[in-house]
């Protein structure tokens, strides 16, 4: 067993050990880097081109989002969400609204249901192609980016069809979906699904036997399974080493139990293996979106309008006193959840994203927290790094895929 | 770690919504971890809480490493996994202890989580997990900067998400104001924005 408090010694070649005087350079990457996707700042300790330490300087886009949420009614924090991470925004209203629906013990409807499925893993490979993109460009494949980022385009599209955003969607509701669904989305998503697996064959065709990529990415950042277990690593950097742990399988949640998908796993644990493990998940993303499209109520209740927790339907509202009266109070104090603390989690595209809140029966929570996968991935970059290349230190940041609005919160 | 020797999937559909199974037995007496626990550490055991079946155990703060280790390396139980570790206030709850230090673990091969627990005041400190879990650096180096709660045996115990800096106490302390004790003026506004609502300042032509 490695004990973690000690730095990890660093293998020197012998030449360089038996050097006198250690020529040490610190480098500055960052936080305004092409590479650090965002606002991250990694100083390098160098020894010539070799990371002898390597220390991430985080924090600046730290806006207080938990903070925020302790002075925020429940509803009210679901634009927040979309705030952390943005380039998959559905699944962060997932984690939240699933957390809250917890704590209040209510369930959304069926069909609300299926299409929150299909909203998070269309997000899902919305933030794989992003991932993609910018990867592939920090290692010098430029003309990948272009071809992800033209068919990210047309789940935005889908997003902006059914909600009107393409970015901070603010899609997912407390008990459900308070818009309906438009009669074209549907055919727009089949249209999708059948076209992505074409344009993944694209993007395969580019890097996996492309043996410049395969110079830059294989043998590079291994983390064996139990340091990424250690190192508590959640998503793609887990499975990428072998550890099968996926939340939609482990503990499904939603209508995961009902959908056949299956879990990609790597085997060496390198930036090559969590590469394969992302492209195959966008595969079976499409899946899942296939069989709930096919599994979906062509219509049907979208949100939870028995419960006391869910803002009354308009049409109601202006025809019957009492869902008045729930409207006015909905609106002007909030709902009261009981008291007492759950946490929920749900796989986002970069991991287990969980959200711990605790209620203490008034209508703003308590303490709301969010357990950011990119935060929690993001440290065993030093781990990684150790040892590498400078130009490997670009690979390695790729590949936990962070994304600085949620590391920060 | 291949999928023979996980356990299986628990029942579809259970009848509450929250009625997941994936947190153990919901009766405490009848939880593995509770009564393991409870047995090895009889004085270090507070309670054992389910709320929407979620298991949470409260231990005393200065065995919670121990705690977790016994959890961690029981064979039967291989909570192996720190998903997350944080802290919460509790000043307007209850007199003492201050912060309640919050310790999610989960076990890969067993699919269950666990919630466990301990009450700490300002000025004490908790037994720091990094020995135990490399991923709890950063966790309590985050729970430092925003609670000020002083983890003994961490090895880099400094602000991650404020400036090093940072002279203004620790933000998600319940005392600490939405918008911080200072005002500052920001880029483009001749003076501090006011911390009511309402007339805030012109910008600068």
């Amino acid at each position: 067993m490695i004990d973690f408090t000690q730095p990890t010694p660093v293998l020197l070649s012998e030449e360089r050990q038996i050097t006198e005087t250690r020529r040490e350079l610190v480098l500055n990457m960052g936080p305004q880097h092409p590479s650090t996707h965002g606002v991250l700042r990694v100083r390098l300790t160098l020894e010539g081109e070799m990371v002898v330490a390597c220390d991430p300087v985080i924090g600046y886009l730290h806006r207080g989002v938990e903070k925020l949420g302790e002075s925020h009614r429940y509803a009210q924090i679901v634009p927040w969400t979309d705030r952390t991470d943005y380039v998959a925004a559905p699944s962060n209203n997932l984690g939240y609204v699933l957390a809250v629906e917890k704590l209040c013990g209510i369930e959304a409807p069926e069909r609300a249901q299926y299409w929150r499925m299909i909203m998070a893993e269309l997000a899902r490979i919305a933030s794989h192609l992003v991932w993609l993109g910018t990867h592939a460009l920090d290692i010098g494949a430029l003309s990948v980016s272009l071809y992800t980022f033209r068919d990210r385009e047309l789940i935005l599209d889908i997003f902006e069809k059914f909600c009107g955003a393409r970015l901070t969607t603010n899609m997912m509701e407390i008990g459900g979906f308070s818009r309906q669904i438009p009669p074209a989305l549907p055919e727009m998503v089949r249209d999708f699904c059948r076209y992505l697996p074409k344009a993944i064959r694209e993007y395969e065709d580019l890097l996996t036997e492309n043996p410049i990529w395969l110079a830059r990415t294989k043998g590079v950042g291994i983390v064996e399974p139990e340091i990424a277990i250690s190192y508590s690593l959640t998503g793609a950097c887990l499975r990428g080493s072998g550890v099968n742990y996926d939340v939609r399988k482990a503990m499904p949640y939603l209508l995961y139990d009902r959908i056949d998908f299956a879990v990609p796993l790597g085997t060496h644990g390198d930036v090559y293996d969590r590469y394969l493990v992302r492209v195959e998940e966008m595969r079976q993303s499409i899946r899942i979106i296939e069989q709930c499209l096919d599994q979906v109520p062509a219509d049907g209740p979208l949100m939870a309008y028995e419960s006391n927790y869910v803002i009354p339907p308009h049409e109601r509202v202006m025809t019957t006193a009492e869902d008045m009266q729930r409207h006015f109070i909905w609106v002007i104090k909030g709902f009261s959840p009981p008291k007492g603390e759950v946490y929920h989690a749900v796989e986002h595209s970069k991991g287990e994203l969980g959200y711990y809140i605790v209620s203490d029966g008034s209508p703003i929570p308590y303490r709301m927290r969010i357990r950011s996968p990119d935060f929690v991935n993001l440290q065993s970059l030093p781990y990684m790094a150790q040892g590498a290349m400078l130009a490997d230190v670009v690979a390695l940041i790729g590949t936990i895929d962070i994304v600085l609005g949620s590391v920060d919160r | 770690m291949s999928d023979e020797q996980q356990a299986p999937v628990p029942a579809l559909r259970p009848r509450e919504p929250w009625q997941t199974g994936y947190w153990g037995p919901t009766n405490p007496d009848e939880h593995p971890a509770v009564i393991a626990v409870r047995q090895r550490f009889a004085e270090a055991f507070e309670e054992a809480v389910t709320f929407r079946d979620e298991m949470t155990i409260r231990v005393k703060r200065e065995a919670l490493r121990e705690v977790v280790a016994f959890l961690r390396d029981h064979p039967e139980l291989r909570y192996n996994h720190l998903t997350d570790l944080t802290a919460v206030d509790m000043l307007n709850l209850r007199d003492e202890p201050r912060f309640d230090v919050v310790v999610q673990l989960y076990s890969i091969p067993r699919r269950q989580r666990l919630r466990v627990k301990c009450g700490v005041n300002d000025g004490e400190t908790v037994p720091s997990l990094v020995p135990l879990f490399a991923g709890a650096n950063w966790l309590e180096r985050e729970c430092y900067d925003m609670f000020g709660i002083v983890f003994e045996g961490h090895p880099d115990l400094r602000r991650i998400l404020l400036p090093d800096d940072w002279d203004e106490g620790h933000p998600l302390r319940k005392e600490y104001p939405l918008r911080g004790y200072r005002d500052y003026v920001q880029p483009g506004f001749e003076r501090p924005a006011p911390r009511v609502r309402g007339s805030l300042p012109r910008p600068r032509p």
